[in-house]
């Protein structure tokens, strides 16, 4: 009989209604786990540089086990060797070493706390590996295509012996720590995909050669690490259904197949279907990719194996994955990325409070951050990796220390900050001169690929800010005597910033509009367009009006356009601006704008016409409006957002959230 | 003001050569630095030949994330060859990739460089000119061959340096 963890009912909740698929048990293994949820391992650079695990990653793992209501959740992929050629990332967790045990074992119990199911993950990063060393290990020595990672030389027969050992080895420390099932991670270029593929793996001796060569080292891993586990703790492994290396000859989706096929002979309980390599030219999932665009591998993969297949690959709503369970096609719902955004997201699944769900916008400034050596953060998510830190956490103000505060601007600060400082006891009045909330997201998220998913921030602070007990005032501007009226203490100013003006001849004429009337479809536009601002809101108004079939040129002082978008999502504008003809002149300003043509001058001073019959307005600047009133009535002021510095959605929830706590 | 377009591209056209005027001073000048160190004993044409390899590997480094063999065999070693014509060009040569006449060969053919008139003002060998050149290509095959597990080879046909009119190239695929 399988073992069960920890006892649930979900019976009486709105959401096993809803999504009756996502709340059925299964059984990996000799494992019951109670529903289809897994929080899947994530790296998240919190642990210390010498591989410790820190309190500041308990706290991480611990929301996210609250989160998978009596799922799976996993720690972070640990690396297993002391030279370090497997650590990828400089937080990551080590475990080639018992003195890490205890440090895991917080992390377990922690999950356990939780009453979760514990999931400790063997991960040998490789190829894009070696973080703090000169050079990596790898099947072959195949040259790097990216610069940022290490060079790798080939391992010996001796050392991938050992490398098999030390995944072993790992996996009873992993148990001794107190997890209940062990993963091998062998995706997007880690070491055991270099094994698998085609690609990176030249080798002629037993672990190179055809597919099923190429799979001696994974056969290895996983017939050890089943003998460490014995009958009771399920091994799963994460394996590429796609590497999409076509361009470099990686391997075919049949041979991709076959890795499956051999995982399980070789007795993996589970497989997670994964896609792409960190190094593909294609996009897998970033906002441009539609929801649910991969389930057909996950298909793929459950018509070639029999054990359970797990898939997360933007999946961020429950609907899918509730109708591909039923439907046959997947077994479990991994989340990383929409339970970064929100640790609790399937437990308010489960609890029928999916509108207080704040959702990820596909951004990948998680991963961007983590490419970098930078600790963990969430564009959307104030809190996350702050779990740990009490003074990221709301709290309730003293009976005397409430406040009425005036918030001007019901945009993703004004908001952010209004439901928070309601949900500490403050009474919130929100403004804004428009009938309709969400500031410049508005327009913002009518720009393609993808963009209308930033829609999801302002609908659940909406939510929030209605529970939070706070106050709309829609279609009511703000002026100086509102303010002399209404006398508050606190003024939050989250206006939005204002647009600037072109200091060039010609700057006033009647064909120069805004980006926002454009987007909102209320500007007359020509069919030669200049958009002056190379950052996101130009990238996007330029991307829309080039998929309408307007010429479109880019003018901004920047020295690259998206200046401002994250490096992990920047590249697919570029690739977009390309493809749809859109020319970008960077380090560059108007210096006049006449009939039918403007004059670009470069940051040197070369002048030169391009033509135009419409300019677009997308540089911003802070907004001071109101700021004197304020001050003068010697009123409490903050401003925030873009009021204070244009930058992006991101900086205006962040503002908002740590202002919301600061008054 | 309207724009006298004469004018601004012929400001243009001088800053461009006067960039490409800094490569070729640059690589010299440091060629000199690199002879001085290496003292008395060492061969000038070793340091050229090393130094050529050392910017052969970062080329070919480069070219990596920007070649595809999804072009097919063909396209891929046309896409590598523009590459390297395309590097002449920008320091200011007349350069172009033709395909052979055998399969899975390709020329390329420079009949203008900078290099030569450059190397006369720092007294470099012509000889040197046309070696550093051939390592050079040679090397950023290295990468690019071992990367795309193909065997391409380069030879050099003609050189300028050596008054043989232009520089030919012969890129093809050894079996």
């Amino acid at each position: 009989m399988a073992k069960l963890l920890f006892e649930w009912d979900y019976s009486s909740y709105p959401g096993a209604k809803t999504y009756p698929n996502l709340f059925q048990p299964i059984q990996i293994g000799n494992l019951t786990v109670p529903n289809r949820i897994k929080y899947a391992a994530t790296e998240d650079n919190l642990n210390d540089h010498n591989g410790f695990v820190t309190d500041a990653d308990v706290a991480y793992i611990r929301s996210r086990a609250e989160g998978v209501v009596g799922g799976l959740c996993f720690m972070q992929g640990v690396y297993m060797d002391e030279a370090q050629k497997g650590q990828g990332y400089v937080g990551q967790a080590a475990c080639w070493d018992d003195k890490y045990v205890e440090g895991l074992r917080r992390l377990a119990d922690a999950i356990h706390g939780e009453r979760a199911i514990a999931g400790f993950q063997l991960m040998d990063c490789g190829r894009v590996g070696a973080v703090d060393v000169d050079r990596g290990h790898a099947p072959s020595t195949v040259p790097q295509r990216l610069r940022i990672f290490k060079p790798m030389y080939e391992m010996t027969n001796e050392e991938v012996k050992e490398m098999v050992r030390q995944h072993a080895d790992a996996a009873i420390r992993g148990i001794e720590a107190g997890f209940d099932v062990i993963e091998i991670s062998g995706i997007v270029g880690y070491l055991i995909s270099n094994f698998l593929s085609s690609y990176t793996n030249r080798r002629t001796d037993e672990y190179g050669g055809d597919i099923r060569g190429r799979c001696q080292a994974m056969v290895e891993i996983i017939q050890e690490v089943k003998k460490v586990c014995g009958a009771d703790i399920p091994v799963g492994i994460r394996l590429c259904s796609d590497e999409l290396l076509n361009d470099v000859k990686g391997n075919t989706p049949e041979e991709s197949m076959e890795t499956y096929k051999i995982a399980e002979e070789a007795g993996a309980d589970y497989i997670s279907c994964t896609l792409g390599w960190q190094e593909s030219i294609y996009p897998v999932i970033s906002r441009d990719i539609p929801q649910g665009n991969w389930l057909y591998l996950a298909k793929r993969a459950k018509e070639h194996v029999k054990i359970p297949i797990q898939m997360a690959y933007r999946l961020f709503t429950p609907d899918r994955p509730n109708k591909a369970i039923g439907d046959g096609d997947l077994d479990i719902w991994e989340m990383c990325r929409s339970m970064i955004a929100d640790p609790l997201m399937p437990k308010k699944v489960l609890e029928g409070r999916e509108d207080e769900i704040r959702h990820c916008v596909a951004c990948n400034l998680c991963l961007a951050r983590l490419f970098r050596d930078a600790p963990m953060t969430c564009y959307i998510n104030p809190t996350c990796a702050h779990e740990h830190d009490e003074s990221f956490t709301p709290k309730p103000v003293e009976e005397d220390d409430k406040k009425d505060v005036m918030i001007v601007g019901a945009g993703p600060a004004g908001l952010e900050c209004a439901y928070v400082a309601g949900m500490r006891g403050h009474e919130v009045h929100v403004y804004d001169k428009r009938e309709e909330m969400g500031g410049t997201v508005l327009e913002a998220s009518r720009a393609p690929y993808g963009d209308e998913e930033l829609m999801t921030c302002p609908h659940y602070q909406k939510e929030m800010c209605e529970k939070a007990g706070v106050e709309f005032h829609l279609g009511a501007e703000v002026t100086e005597e509102l303010i002399q009226d209404e006398m508050p203490d606190t003024v939050v100013l989250a206006t939005g910033p204002v647009y600037s003006k072109i200091q060039g001849k010609g700057g006033d004429r009647k064909n120069v509009v805004n980006v926002l009337d454009v987007m909102a479809g209320t500007a007359e536009v020509g069919e030669n367009v200049i958009v002056w601002g190379n950052r996101k809101p130009g990238i996007g108004v330029a991307l829309k009006l080039a998929k309408e079939g307007k010429k479109v040129t880019i003018v901004g002082r920047e020295k690259s356009a998206g200046f401002d978008v994250n490096p992990s999502f920047k590249w697919r504008y570029m690739i977009y601006l390309k493809q749809n003809g859109v020319m970008a002149y960077n380090d560059c300003d108007i210096e006049e704008i006449n009939d039918n043509e403007i004059i670009v001058k470069t940051y040197d001073g070369y002048r030169l016409p391009v033509k135009c019959d419409t300019v677009i307005v997308s540089e911003r600047e802070a907004n001071d409006g109101l700021k004197n009133v304020v001050q003068a009535e010697g009123i409490e002021l903050f401003v925030i957002g873009d009021a204070l510095v244009p930058r992006n959605m991101s900086s205006a929830v962040h503002d908002g959230y740590r202002i919301g706590l600061r008054i | 003001m309207p724009v006298n377009a004469e004018k601004e591209i012929s400001k243009l056209w001088r800053s461009l050569h006067r960039a490409q005027g800094e490569i070729f001073k640059t690589y010299y000048r440091w060629r000199e630095v690199a002879i001085e160190l290496a003292g008395p004993e060492s061969k000038p044409l070793d340091i050229g030949l090393r130094a050529a390899e050392m910017m052969g590997k970062d080329i070919g480094k480069s070219l990596l994330p920007r070649l595809n063999w999804l072009k097919g065999e063909e396209g891929f070693m046309m896409g590598l060859s523009r590459s390297l014509a395309g590097m002449w060009v920008t320091e200011g040569g007349i350069a172009s990739a033709e395909k052979g006449e055998n399969p899975g060969e390709i020329f390329i053919k420079c009949t203008r460089c900078p290099w030569p008139t450059a190397a006369k003002e720092y007294g470099v060998p012509m000889e040197e000119v046309a070696l550093s050149r051939e390592r050079l290509f040679q090397t950023i095959l290295e990468d690019v061959n071992v990367f795309f597990n193909i065997n391409l080879k380069i030879e050099m046909l003609k050189a300028i340096p050596r008054g043989e009119g232009m520089y030919l190239f012969r890129l093809y695929k050894e079996n």
